[in-house]
């Protein structure tokens, strides 16, 4: 027997729907503390905080120490949440001096980079360091990284909820929530979400008409729900068919 | 430099120092006064609340403005220092206020700011 081999590479026997649909990857930098990248689980090659994969992450730390090799400064960068994190920056040895300064003990700096690990030891491979010229960057970081991990423990949160089918009166508890509508689901704001839920669910071969959409959000304007889907479609999530009134969701059922 | 930069120390205010007897913590102030003998010193946070700060060795330095501070509480509610770094505000002064603001987001939700 056999099973074939999905083009995004997944090729698990397991791959569900509601699997696949709990696999969401962050396409940004995140930022981090020491003890989110120390606590990531790994997974064959990729690395996982709140079941989010991440790749590209960002700190902010002191340098505790830092060790001039011929091919790279490793650097200790100690955040306060935990032991100081191996931070190495490869050094371009064709470069005469200028690009690989050592940074110096006792700097504040934000780092980009991925997270490595190896025998069990987490690392960052930097691709860039920089020193803090203001430190109120640093009071900014840590808001960020609080604002950045409740966002990606909601998305996973509210992809693995989305019901297979609403009801007219399920809608308008949905929009009942919309006092925070603007609060960012999965990036997209709570009509936003609303009208591509509809077209996702929608089982005519031509997909879903405008008209359609306004009789089923009673509490949306024609031009908020026009709004919504020039916005959709531009991000690629729905897309028209028979004329500019019809629309289907590109991630299909 | 100490064991205490190996592990965790939560950033606090002085609300908090009571609550972390004994423990390492990172407190981050500006400097209020300091003791003849070099051996003490207070830092106020954000809220204009101070704490002292006390050392194994006299300063051997001038100290001014914000100082974030590595070290262990004392039973008495004092941070007995192990390090400290003062931070730069000569391209721009350090908003403590916001700072403090931030310490009440990060105690909030521990599970998106975890110390160890």
């Amino acid at each position: 027997g056999g099973y074939t081999q999905s083009p995004g590479g997944f090729g698990s026997p397991a791959g569900t729907q509601a699997e696949k649909k709990q696999r969401i990857r962050s396409q940004n930098i995140v930022p981090c503390t020491v003890s989110q990248l120390l606590a990531a689980e790994q997974v064959d090659e990729t690395f996982r905080i709140h079941d989010v994969e991440i790749s590209q992450v960002t700190i902010m730390g002191i340098i505790r120490h830092a060790e001039k090799a011929p091919t790279n400064i490793l650097y200790k960068v100690d955040d306060m949440t935990a032991a100081p994190m191996d931070v190495r920056q490869w050094v371009d040895t064709d470069e005469a001096g200028g690009e690989n300064v050592v940074v110096p003990p006792g700097t504040y700096v934000k780092v980009a980079g991925h997270l490595r690990s190896f025998q069990s030891k987490k690392s960052l491979v930097a691709f860039k360091i920089m020193p803090l010229e203001n430190m109120n960057e640093f009071t900014t970081h840590i808001l960020e990284i609080v604002n950045a991990h409740m966002i990606l423990r909601k998305n996973l949160m509210s992809a693995s909820r989305v019901p297979q089918s609403f009801s007219s009166a399920g809608i308008g508890d949905v929009g009942g929530y919309g006092g925070g509508g603007s609060l960012p689901m999965n990036g997209l704001t709570a009509h936003q979400s609303q009208v591509l839920n509809l077209i996702k669910n929608c089982p005519v071969p031509e997909g879903m008409s405008l008209q359609e959409l306004k009789l089923q959000l009673h509490n949306m304007s024609m031009s908020t729900i026009k709004q919504a889907v020039e916005f959709l479609s531009s991000e690629g999530h729905i897309y028209s068919t028979v004329d500019d009134d019809h629309y289907k969701s590109t991630d299909a059922e | 430099m100490g064991d205490v930069h190996e592990v965790p120390r939560p950033r606090i205010a002085t609300a908090q120092v009571a609550q972390h007897i004994g423990q390492p913590v990172c407190f981050v102030g500006r400097v209020e006064k300091i003791h003849p003998s070099g051996k003490l010193f207070v830092l106020s946070d954000g809220e204009g609340k101070h704490t002292t700060v006390e050392l194994n060795e006299p300063l051997d330095e001038e100290i001014s403005g914000v100082l974030e501070v590595v070290g262990r509480v004392t039973n008495q509610a004092t941070i007995m220092c192990m390090s400290y770094v003062q931070f730069r505000e000569d391209k721009s002064p350090f908003d403590l206020e916001l700072y403090n603001e931030a310490l009440k987001i990060i105690h909030e939700f521990p599970e998106y700011f975890p110390f160890g």
